[in-house]
């Protein structure tokens, strides 16, 4: 016997080489060979006849070889797979182990990663919710239309989705049965309860077709019934939402046949609709009731099913399979434009389309909420890309530090892609880790941004679900393994020798190239979004500048509301409104207390009337109209730019009215208002005199172009606007200092002069105050992410120039020992950061410049390409820049030449 | 060469080499030597089969192998039974016995055939 008796040792090492199966054959067979014909050759052949034997002895070579090939390609890809699965055990092992060592560098990662994708993942959750999302519970929520119109307003033509009852038969009518129709009235808040109950809920009004429509079913109970949505007499039942039955009622069936007292109106609870389900809008109802019940018990003289007054209703039509949309919306458009189902005058230019459930994808004008949701989207990504450059910088410089390990490692036998697939693996464990924190922000950051975007969402689902997670995973995983590849990719093809012989000094030039375009694509994002802040605060504060005519901050509103909606019909109640206020005006802190017949920028009425002069009026001129006591404008501030107030007398007043000066100017253009009459309904009505011309204010919003009003004094109001002209509002002229001891006081006068009502006072301001919200929202999130920005970016820039000063400590020994001073060094190193930094501040201007105009539509007295803002924004940036350069340029300039150059 | 040609079947062949690589682990050479003596070259073995059989049973996990030096110093392909091919030679020995054992019983209970 001559084999060995025992197998050589193990080659560990061997297996690191991938297996190449044809020399391992081919080697094999020629041992085989050597062997055979050595033998042979001994016992007495020739080599020539040895090899012949040898051959024939074997059969057909090749075809062996062939066989043997394909067996052995087999087993090295079995092999393969679960060597490389112990290998992955052993790399992560690996990977743990040597992030335990740079813990500073691996928090780093994780806290800017994890910013970066968590600020991205709540953003495009909020988003989805808003654009893609379609309402849960709903049976094929993509075959059902929205019906949108257009309408005429002052500023132009819109979409709109509102609707009155006439509108919405004649739109059924139009479509036959061509489509099943229903309608319903979105979600609005409702007080819950009676007296000075705070609780709200999200009621909506809906027909019984609406459930049927969306193939909605109800969960306990029943949905109300065809003879209980009657239009004339709706019933007062009710149908909860699953998520309010189990929030308020706790689950319990107990709460079938409960009554509920919601708008001041009782309902009985007959039912549950089905889990989920919580309407189509973003807003999410409640509680639903039949169309009208709110209606019920008003007095009028038409029905609100017959009035195009009552419009807030939402169309919503399921088309007959195989019906063509176009023809629908043809239908839908002459239906529309039919005098009948016009609002007084016919609209014969409307135009119907018919859009997605989802309410955000219609044709309709976006919120500037949404819109501000998009551009944060943007600013989230920028975020991930200046998170991703800083980890790629953070990641490439651990690997410069590494370079000897693995020059080491590599001349050891390690495969290169072993090596990579090593590298990679810890980026992914970082991704990893970074997804977990991602899902902490996304979550905290989700609830923050629907707070803050869309505050008077009632949101239905929890900020955070299963996509979220895919998204986090999915992203960070992504910039992860992107911010992995590059520094991997550096680091696993060095020149071995050149590693080996230099030490950290090797490929240095390289890297350091990369690391600094890491860092001006870093300066170039974070001026983009300091300019984006910078633009809004600054439209902020131009918002906040704007007049509106009123101190908003001193004028506090009295009003006092009833329960039930027949006493706040009560003819009495101007009278004692009037008391009211001389006993306000008496409260310390009061100035003044006037009547109006509404809340300053609260409402709006119109009364027809006629002028002497032949009109010269612009088209849509509707003059806002409010009945005033003489004091109103002492009590608002308004000043008199001409003539006077009107006359302060007890009883009836005279026949006089004040005009603004925009009505003034629009209504008599080519001569004096003062003077002239206005004429109520009809032109032989009596005179009221202009008396004086008041200063502009606001109808409604902050920012809106000036409207004509004009002013009738409560003791003399024309017939055709007596029933609701009268003095429902007490509006007093505080110091502002005393909001809270006023506001009770006034309470304690509402309490004792009404019993039962309930009193609601409120101040201008806080009335006015979310109309700056969409520029506070804009102004606080972009300075949130580009104050975030700047800061990593500078962590970026003291982190490159700290790397390049440390790897030229030997040259800055040289430098100082040939007679350098601390200030050329200083210079050397910061004028190094700093050209960087101007680099990426010019790239940034640019991006800037280029990203203007998708925000312009949310600026205010602003443009985006203002020049004072963007030389703030980069005079901060190298200001900034500089300080954090110079913190690693004193360290080089402090080197002790001698310990520098013993070092190597 | 006057020694008779037999045909071995795949089957056959293979609990050869297992037999072989029982006695330790050996080369694809070193295989064919020890068939080829423990025959007393009554037979032999078409040696392009005999690396087909390793390789297949290897693919089947009854053997393992390794790179290492042979007797002569060189580089060479070692084999060695695992567990599952220690277990196959078990029954494949077995089942081959009962085998012969029946051929010769029919050998010789038939004397009037002629051979």
């Amino acid at each position: 016997m001559n084999y060995p008796e025992q197998a050589p040792r193990w080659r560990r090492y061997l297996r690191m080489i991938r297996p190449n199966v044809l020399a391992d054959v081919d080697d094999e067979l020629r041992f085989h060979f050597e062997s055979r014909i050595e033998e042979l050759v001994a016992s007495g052949k020739t080599p020539r006849d040895a090899r012949e034997i040898a051959v024939a002895e074997f059969g057909d070579v090749q075809e062996v070889q062939r066989g043997l090939v394909s067996i052995d390609r087999r087993v090295a890809a079995r092999r393969g797979r679960v060597e490389s699965l112990r290998d992955l055990g052993s790399d992560v092992r690996y990977a743990i182990r040597s992030l335990g060592h740079s813990k500073s560098v691996a928090l780093a990662i994780l806290a800017t990663l994890g910013l970066g994708v968590g600020a991205n993942a709540a953003m495009f959750t909020l988003l989805e919710t808003i654009y893609v999302r379609p309402p849960a519970g709903v049976a094929a929520p993509s075959e059902i239309r929205r019906v949108w119109r257009t309408v005429r307003f002052r500023e132009g033509s819109q979409y709109w989705p509102g609707y009155s009852y006439v509108q919405f038969s004649a739109v059924t009518n139009a479509l036959g049965d061509r489509a099943t129709t229903a309608t319903y009235a979105p979600p609005g808040k409702a007080k819950l309860g009676t007296g000075e109950s705070t609780a709200q809920v999200q009621l909506s009004d809906a027909s019984t077709g609406y459930f049927s429509l969306l193939g909605v079913r109800a969960a306990l109970g029943r949905l109300y019934s065809a003879d209980e949505d009657r239009l004339d007499n709706p019933a007062p039942v009710a149908v909860l939402s699953y998520s309010y039955w189990e929030r308020a009622y706790g689950g319990k069936a107990s709460a079938l046949g409960s009554t509920i007292v919601v708008a001041a109106q009782k309902y009985t609870v007959v039912g549950v609709a089905q889990k989920g389900f919580t309407g189509i809008d973003l807003d999410a109802a409640d509680i639903w009731v039949p169309l009208g019940s709110r209606a019920r018990g008003r007095r009028g003289a038409l029905s609100w099913w017959k009035s195009n007054s009552v419009n807030g209703f939402g169309i919503l039509v399921r088309p007959a399979p195989g019906v063509d949309i176009r023809e629908l919306e043809q239908r839908t458009t002459t239906a529309l434009r039919r005098p009948e189902a016009a609002y007084g005058s016919s609209d014969s230019t409307t135009v119907a389309r018919f859009g997605s459930i989802i309410a955000a994808n219609g044709p309709g004008e976006s919120s500037q909420e949404q819109r501000i949701a998009i551009r944060l989207a943007g600013v989230a990504m920028i975020v991930l890309l200046i998170a991703c450059a800083n980890v790629v910088n953070l990641l490439l410089a651990r690997a410069v530090r590494r370079r000897r390990e693995i020059a080491v490692r590599l001349a050891l036998g390690i495969s290169r892609s072993r090596l990579l697939r090593l590298l990679l693996v810890e980026s992914a464990l970082l991704s990893l880790a970074a997804a977990t924190v991602a899902l902490a922000i996304a979550y905290g950051g989700g609830v923050v941004l629907r707070k803050l975007l869309l505050p008077d969402v009632h949101w239905a689902r929890s900020p955070i679900d299963g996509n979220v997670v895919l998204v986090c995973l999915g992203v960070a995983a992504a910039s992860g393994l992107v911010a992995g590849l590059i520094p991997a990719l550096q680091a696993a093809g060095p020149e071995l020798t050149d590693a080996l012989k230099t030490g950290s000094g090797g490929g240095v030039v390289r890297t350091s190239r990369l690391r600094i375009t890491m860092v001006i694509a870093q300066a170039a994002l974070s001026v983009v979004l300091l300019v984006g802040a910078t633009l809004f605060v600054r439209s902020l504060a131009n918002v906040r500048q704007v007049d509106i005519g009123f101190d908003a901050h001193r004028i506090l509103t009295t009003s006092v509301g009833y329960d039930g909606p027949s006493a706040s019909r009560d003819s009495t109640i101007p009278q004692r409104i009037a008391v009211l206020a001389q006993e306000i005006r008496a409260l310390p802190g009061v100035d003044a207390a006037a009547l109006a017949s509404m809340e300053p920028m609260a409402g709006l009425s119109f009364v027809d009337f006629v002028v002497d002069e032949a009109s010269t009026a612009p088209a849509h001129w509707d003059p806002v109209v409010t009945g005033i006591s003489p004091n109103y404008f002492a009590a608002t501030g308004l000043h008199i730019v001409r003539g006077r107030g009107l006359a302060p007398v007890n009883g009836r007043a005279p026949a006089e009215v004040v005009v603004n000066e925009t009505m003034a100017k629009g209504q008599w253009p080519n001569s004096e208002a003062i003077g002239r009459c206005m004429r109520f309904s009809d032109p032989t009505a009596p005179c009221y005199r202009v008396v004086g011309v008041v200063e502009d204010s606001r109808v409604g919003q902050v920012l809106e172009a000036p409207q004509p009003q004009y002013y009738l004094p409560l003791g003399n109001i024309p017939d055709s606007a007596a029933s609701f002209l009268r003095g429902y509002y007490v509006v007093a002229r505080i110091d502002s200092q005393h909001v809270a001891d006023i506001t009770s006081a006034t309470r304690a006068l509402v309490h004792r002069d009404f019993p039962g009502g309930v009193p609601d006072i409120s101040q201008l301001s806080q009335h006015i105050e979310p109309q700056y919200r969409p520029w506070k929202l804009g102004a606080s999130l972009f300075t949130v992410f580009g104050v975030l920005a700047l800061v990593v970016a500078l962590i970026g820039i003291y982190s490159t120039v700290s790397y390049g000063v440390n790897q030229r400590l030997h040259e800055f020994g040289i430098r100082i020992a040939l007679g350098a001073q601390l200030r050329d060094v200083l210079s050397l190193v910061i004028g190094e950061g700093m050209r960087t930094l101007a680099v990426g501040a010019f790239c940034g201007v640019l991006l800037s410049l280029a990203a203007g105009r998708f925000v312009a539509s949310l600026l205010f007295g602003i443009s985006p390409g203002d020049p004072i803002t963007i030389a703030a924004v980069v005079a901060t940036l190298l200001a900034v820049g500089a300080f954090a350069a110079f913190v690693p340029a004193r360290r080089a300039a402090r080197v002790d030449p001698v310990s520098a150059l013993r070092a190597d | 060469m006057t020694t008779t040609q037999l045909d071995l079947l795949q089957g056959t062949l293979d609990v050869l080499v297992l037999r072989a690589l029982s006695w330790g682990p050996m080369h694809g050479y070193a295989v064919a030597r020890f068939i080829h003596q423990g025959s007393d070259g009554t037979f032999t073995v078409i040696d392009g089969a005999l690396y087909t059989s390793l390789h297949r049973m290897e693919e089947r996990g009854w053997l393992e192998s390794e790179w290492g030096l042979s007797e002569k110093g060189k580089r060479a392909k070692f084999y060695r039974l695992t567990m599952p091919g220690r277990r196959a030679l078990r029954t494949e020995t077995t089942s081959w016995n009962d085998y012969v054992a029946a051929v010769a019983r029919v050998l010789t209970a038939t004397p009037e055939l002629a051979t």
